[in-house]
């Protein structure tokens, strides 16, 4: 079967790509002294995904270098190695090895081949440099004694596996009902090739191949793998979910031990060290090959053997059994993996536990097994055992089985309920949305022409479908969204990786992670704001000694800070560092001379170092200090609709303010009116808008126009006359002019009227047209027409140049 | 192959009909390639773009499509130029762009093989000889066959970005 592998490329890059930021964040996270094993398995599966599904898709050296950072990993979480912290360096350095060989695999950069086998060698070499303690997990010792190496004695009714003292092999026991597809074709062949590539293989019970129908495999593999890597594989063979795997993690194999997998009688010696499902439920078989997490069986009689098993690996939930009789509750749920979920079985009377027994036992004995209600305390309890019919009641949810065994892992990801869709879906979805809220508008504007003559009902389903509208644009809107931990969760490496760099202290705090904003915004705001923590780390927090001379604790703290302020999102990155030298700045500007007076307001002065090439560093790291990117990072938060602001105290620290808007699709805005043009106002540019006076405007050199607002001399910027409209006014006094800041920059810009306020869906004139100077966007309004919105910055800055041409 | 068959499969060629619109400029009768051809619709006043040449109408909003009107008959300064509800409007999709195309009147759609265009005769005048596939003739009528998505993208139509610097 060919299938085109690369189609599912992307899926695997995206989905590494996650994997690998999720184990950074939680290498990050780790407490290296005292390492949650919860955490270093979530490491160890993420690799493991990694390793997994690059060799699934051929990306060998994905896969090699994954497989020996696994291999450490391994280790670690089975306490055979200590963490230490130039381990958790090597981890994040592999990290990033593996990142950039994602990125060389989708044809963006290259991979040096050097710093694969440096981090590789050095991966083995931590992994090596203490000798493995004795396998922790191998408990019960070989009852035979067999030549040291693996030696399976495949027989068709015997078996003799040898554990090896090597830890990383175990034992599985696989048991599978093929289709009978698979079981007639190569199905099963297959699955027995692919596993013997896995490890060594035994056959403990294959199907009479005479049969008619599909038999029961029962095979036993002995391998390196992780079971999840050949699970796929049986399943795919085996029947709707009736196979399992079962890791067999005590196995005392003297050929004779008893598959006891349809033993029907309730209580199976120990001794006999079942396989089956259903054995006697001492603590000690429990132990041994149970994955579950066994709620206490209440068995409040002396008599019962007291069933607490250890929680194995957990897989699968078993309710209380409230086992209510003086009869040793008979295993009525000691399940070897457990893959299904106990409800109550409330055993009423002896009789009545003997017959739930062998329910429960029987078939294949996955999925949901739905209370017993058996009729308890009644007297003539007339059930004999073989009445309680086992497979009805065995309802097998079988397709539920593998999601139980799956889920596991999956919990760590915190409720991964997600599913991928393109952005261009979501797009598509947006844009159909602002159609509708367009031709909602449309109807609601038409009715109101209509006034009186509108009936009831129309209006009132009019005012419905504006609400329906508004709720579903938000709810479409609110797709795009991501949560700004996106962004944030890359920071502690930056400041780890800088401030051991700068041989500074320093600690990173984050609040509000789940503040939302536009998916486009996420990725355009990184850079900026990485932009911004490098300078706080290298300019703003101060090395220990000078702290310590300060008075400070000698770590400093950045802190990083996200929340919703009216319709815009508000970034801010603060330290308690130094702060920004005003002196040191105003004579760096005059140097450079930039006009700069002392009367400077604190904030104008802090705002020069967005100036391009504006560096107050004494000398160039290779962190900051060029001069370079200050101006890169305003730049890019105004093409993204926001502004930048500082504050800063001298001694107490640095805050960087970064205002964005939620989105970048929909946008506050104010439409005017020009001659028979309307033309929209972002909103957020807006100060004040006021009716001219004669007197107010003034002329320079008879070119350039002024108006004097609050004391304040603004240049003017008519509008149709640069538009050139005919506008409806001969005199400037009886239009309206609008007070705009845009960054900093004010003017005042002269339009015919105010219309009104919209929020407005923003689309590109671009798509079919080319730039506008003066245009950043268009938009539909409520009657059909197209709306230009007006490019508030460029405006400003025309109004610039004309006053530079006049003066 | 011998130059029999040859000759055959050239007139096979030749055969090959392609489907054209043809509307009027003015008193001039154009066809282009139908495939490049959205919709057409009626004149409504469009959203006037700052600074624009005068030959760029405006804007219009094509179910949420954000299109440009260009008035070939301002462009080619051909014809009455008024705006009346026969004015048509042909909505063209050219390169991956969608652009509306004002034109005094749409009048047919015609079959054309390549035999029945001719090489137009080299001219100089407004109109560039390089957008200008061929001339044909069907029922004494001349047909200019136009290569419209040569045309629209070119510069100086300033409807694209690249092409205008």
């Amino acid at each position: 079967m060919a299938i085109d592998m690369s189609q599912f490329y992307q899926v695997f890059f995206e989905e590494s790509a996650e994997h690998l930021a999720a184990m950074e964040s939680l290498l990050l996270e780790l407490d290296i002294d005292n390492p949650d094993m919860e955490q270093l398995n979530a490491i160890f599966r993420a690799a493991h995904s990694i390793k997994g599904s690059a060799g699934t898709f051929g990306f060998t050296d994905l896969a090699e270098t994954t497989h020996i950072l696994e291999n450490l990993l391994d280790r670690i979480r089975k306490e055979e190695l200590t963490l230490r912290p130039e381990m958790v360096d090597a981890f994040l350095e592999a990290g990033d090895v593996l990142r950039s060989m994602l990125e060389a695999h989708q044809g963006r950069g290259a991979v040096d081949s050097e710093t694969v086998e440096a981090i590789c060698s050095r991966l083995r070499e931590l992994s090596s440099d203490k000798p493995p303690s004795p396998a922790p997990v191998v408990q019960a010792p070989p009852v035979e004694p067999v030549s040291d190496a693996l030696s399976v004695a495949a027989a068709d009714d015997e078996v003799a596996v040898r554990i090896p003292v090597d830890t990383g092999r175990r034992l599985y026991d696989i048991q599978f009902l093929p289709t009978e597809i698979a079981a007639k074709g190569v199905g099963v062949d297959n699955l027995l090739d692919e596993l013997r590539s896995l490890g060594e293989l035994d056959i403990a019970c294959r199907p009479d191949n005479s049969a008619d129908s599909p038999g029961f495999w029962e095979i036993r593999l002995l391998t390196a793998a992780e079971p999840e890597s050949f699970a796929d594989q049986i399943d795919f063979v085996a029947e709707n979910g009736a196979w399992r795997i079962t890791e067999d993690k005590s196995v005392a194999t003297d050929g004779t031990t008893a598959f006891g997998f349809f033993s029907n009688s309730p209580g199976i010696p120990d001794e006999e060290r079942g396989y089956g499902f259903f054995s006697k439920p001492t603590p000690e078989s429990a132990a041994d090959d149970s994955y579950g997490f066994f709620d206490p069986l209440p068995a409040p009689v002396n008599s019962s053997p007291p069933v607490m098993p250890e929680a194995g690996e957990g897989y699968g939930f078993f309710e209380p059994l409230p086992v209510a009789t003086q009869v040793p509750g008979p295993a009525i749920a000691e399940e070897g993996d457990g893959f299904g979920f106990f409800a109550p079985l409330p055993v009423g009377s002896p009789e009545v536990a003997k017959a739930t027994a062998p329910v429960a036992e029987e078939g294949d004995g996955f999925g949901f097994f739905e209370p017993l209600p058996t009729p308890l305390a009644v007297p003539e309890v007339s059930i004999p055992a073989e009445a309680v019919p086992p497979k009805p009641v065995a309802v097998a949810a079988s397709s539920g089985t593998k999601p139980t065994a799956k889920a596991v892992p999956a919990a760590a990801g915190a409720g991964d309920s997600s599913i991928r869709v393109s952005v261009e879906k979501v797009d598509q979805l947006i844009n159909l949305v602002g159609e509708l809220v367009i031709t909602q508008a449309m109807l609601l504007q038409t009715a109101a022409q209509m006034q009186e003559q509108a009936p009831e009902r129309l209006v009132t389903g009019l005012a419905q479908l504006e609400r329906n509208t508004r709720d579903l644009q938000e709810s479409v809107m609110s797709i795009r969204m991501m949560p700004i931990s996106f962004v944030f969760s890359r920071f502690p490496r930056v400041v780890r990786d800088l401030s051991s760099k700068l041989g500074k202290q320093v600690e990173l705090k984050t609040s509000g992670e789940t503040t939302e904003l536009d998916k486009s915004l996420i990725e355009r705001i990184t850079d900026p704001l990485t932009h911004l923590i490098r300078n706080s780390l290298d300019h703003g927090i101060e090395l220990p000694e000078k702290r310590v001379a300060a008075g400070k604790s000698p770590t400093g703290t950045i802190t990083l800070k996200a929340y919703h302020q009216g319709g815009n999102i508000v970034i801010e990155v603060g330290d308690d560092g130094a702060g920004i030298p005003r002196d040191r700045i105003l004579a760096k500007a005059r140097e450079r001379g930039l006009p700069v007076s002392d009367q400077m307001s604190d904030q104008e002065v802090f705002g020069l170092i967005f100036e391009a090439g504006f560096s107050t560093a004494e000398q160039i790291t290779d962190v900051s200090g060029r001069g370079v990117g200050m101006d890169v990072v305003r730049r890019n938060i105004q093409s993204m609709g926001g502004r930048v602001e500082i504050d800063s105290m001298l001694g107490i620290g640095t805050r960087m303010t970064v205002r964005l808007p939620l989105t970048l699709a929909i946008l506050d805005g104010m439409s005017v009116a020009v001659g028979d043009q309307t033309y929209i106002l972002p909103l957020s540019y807006v100060i004040e808008s006021l009716q001219p006076e004669a007197g107010d405007i003034k002329t320079l050199s008879n070119q350039a126009r002024v108006i004097q607002v609050r004391g304040e001399y603004l240049p003017v910027v008519i509008l149709h006359e640069l538009f050139g409209i005919k506008s409806r006014w001969s005199d400037l006094t009886q239009g309206i002019m609008i007070v705009l800041d845009a960054d900093g920059v004010k003017a005042a810009l002269f339009v015919d009227a105010l219309v009104g306020q919209h929020q407005v869906v923003i689309k590109s004139l671009e798509a079919n047209y080319r730039r506008v100077p003066g245009i950043s966007g268009a938009t539909i309004m409520g009657d059909g027409h197209v709306a230009l919105i007006l490019d508030v910055s460029a405006i400003a800055g025309m109004a610039r140049s004309i006053m530079q041409k006049a003066g | 192959m011998d130059p029999k068959t040859q000759a055959t499969a050239d007139a096979d060629e030749d055969l090959i009909a392609s489907e054209y619109l043809t509307f009027t400029l003015g008193s001039e009768e154009y066809a282009i390639d139908i495939l490049k051809v959205q919709e057409i619709r009626g004149y409504e006043s469009p959203t006037l773009i700052a600074n624009a040449p005068p030959f760029i109408k405006g804007v219009i909003n094509l179910r949420g499509i954000i299109v440009p009107i260009v008035d070939l008959r301002v462009k080619f300064n051909l014809g009455n130029i008024e705006y009346t509800p026969f004015t048509v409007v042909i909505i063209l999709n050219v390169a991956g762009r969608v652009i509306g195309v004002v034109v005094d009147s749409v009048s047919d759609v015609i079959s054309l093989n390549q035999s029945q265009i001719r090489q137009a005769p080299d001219f100089s005048g407004s109109f560039d000889t390089k957008y200008i596939l061929g001339l044909a003739t069907v029922e004494r009528r001349m047909l200019i066959v136009t290569d419209i998505e040569r045309l629209m993208t070119s510069a100086d139509m300033a409807l694209i970005d690249s092409a205008s610097e």
